[in-house]
């Protein structure tokens, strides 16, 4: 679901750096403050599942797949500031090593995908039973940062135009993204939760 | 500054420069420079380009193709070509510039001013490349060892599966890792 470079006006990716910088800064304080020297392997490691989550594949009707974006999972097992700052570290090696994404579009995409996909996933683990807890954190790491991007794209056509009146990044509103982006987004949420639930089941229901 | 620190920034400064460019002219000049700064490469760095970003431009102009029909003769849409034409040019672009730099930035050298930054993306790369491997095994082996087409049931399963087992090997990899850095003294000085 994350943005490609091109797609984002200069007007919301620089603000965005300095939220996600202020904010990268602070998880990184948090984290540190445990004092354990294990947190910054722990990091990079969690990072490269977090890279792996993302490939799992999904059959959905009509012959396409889709895959999974387990953020749902990621801060159900580590918590949202780890959910954060690993998905924005594969958005970094996916914008600087890998060719994959942008580093315009980085900050939004780590905002919308990390951040809000982790907080809503930390709600939806507030549900009970547990189960049902787990599996809304995975259908609400899918689906809320689905309606983020859509809401972010769709506010370029909004935010910058030439003479003519034609957009200058991303041309669609609102009234094509959100359905665009997040119906999709509610059946991959599904594939999420079920993973995230029979991941949970796999680990031995230990954590969360 | 080192040589790939001062490729990175001058990568950084050419996206940005890219981003503020609304001259269809001169991204496409842009693009032809980069295509053309590869040389016998072009052909591949070309097709590259098109294979990263081609989904993305056939969804913008499908979208608009859909607009305009709806739309009817009358709509605006059918003025927007020009601002496509950009938006395509300018998404080719910041692709062939990461294609065509980034492979020659080494990331450590690169961001060495950080110590802690450094080593978490080494640390990070080393494992996200050989879990990508592994994934992949896993892929193959699923395929195998299932006769018919992978069903969501058995694809969720195997997900879940693959999910639990690299998450384990995460926590399991982040304490050997520990343990290997102290030994080495590691910690003692970090910034």
């Amino acid at each position: 679901m994350h943005i490609p470079d091109g797609f984002i006006a200069p007007q919301v990716y620089g603000p965005a750096y300095g939220v996600a910088g202020v904010l990268w800064a602070a998880g990184l304080r948090r984290l540190r403050r445990t004092l354990e020297p294990s947190v910054m392997p722990r990091l990079a490691v969690v990072t490269a599942a977090a890279y792996v989550l993302m490939l799992v594949a999904i059959p959905l009707p009509g012959g396409t797949t889709a895959h999974i974006t387990g953020v749902g999972m990621l801060a159900a097992l580590f918590g949202a500031w780890q959910a954060f700052l690993s998905l924005s570290l594969v958005f970094l090696i996916q914008a600087l090593a890998l060719g994959d994404g942008g580093v315009t579009s980085l900050p939004v995409n780590a905002l919308c995908v990390g951040l809000g996909g982790g907080l809503a996933a930390r709600a939806g683990l507030l549900l009970r039973p547990r189960a049902v807890g787990v599996f809304a954190a995975g259908w609400l790491g899918a689906a809320v940062p689905a309606l983020l991007v859509a809401l972010v794209l769709g506010w370029q056509p909004h935010l910058a135009r030439d003479g003519a009146g034609q957009p200058l990044y991303f041309p669609f509103g609102w009234q094509l993204t959100v359905p665009a982006i997040v119906l999709p987004h509610l059946l991959v949420g599904i594939a999420d939760g079920a993973v995230a639930l029979a991941a949970w089941r796999a680990l031995g229901r230990g954590t969360p | 500054m080192n040589r790939d620190r001062a490729l990175l920034l001058g990568y950084l400064v050419a996206v940005v420069a890219a981003s503020l460019v609304h001259d269809a002219w001169l991204l496409a000049t842009g693009l032809v420079l980069v295509l053309a700064s590869a040389g016998g490469r072009a052909g591949p760095l070309a097709w590259r380009v098109l294979r990263a970003t081609g989904p993305y431009l056939a969804a913008v102009a499908a979208g608009w193709l859909g607009l305009a029909m709806l739309a009817g003769p009358g709509g605006s849409e059918g003025a927007a070509g020009p601002a496509l034409a950009r938006l395509a040019l300018r998404v080719l672009l910041l692709a062939a510039l990461a294609f065509r730099v980034l492979p020659a930035v080494s990331l450590a050298r690169a961001l060495s001013f950080s110590r802690t930054l450094r080593y978490v993306l080494v640390l990070a790369m080393s494992q996200l490349l050989a879990f990508r491997r592994l994934f992949g095994d896993f892929r193959l082996a699923l395929t195998a060892r299932t006769p018919r087409r992978v069903g969501p049931r058995t694809a969720v399963r195997h997900g879940a599966a693959t999910a639990a087992w690299f998450l384990r090997r995460a926590e399991h990899d982040a304490g050997t890792l520990t343990q290997a850095l102290e030994a080495r003294g590691f910690f003692l000085d970090r910034d």
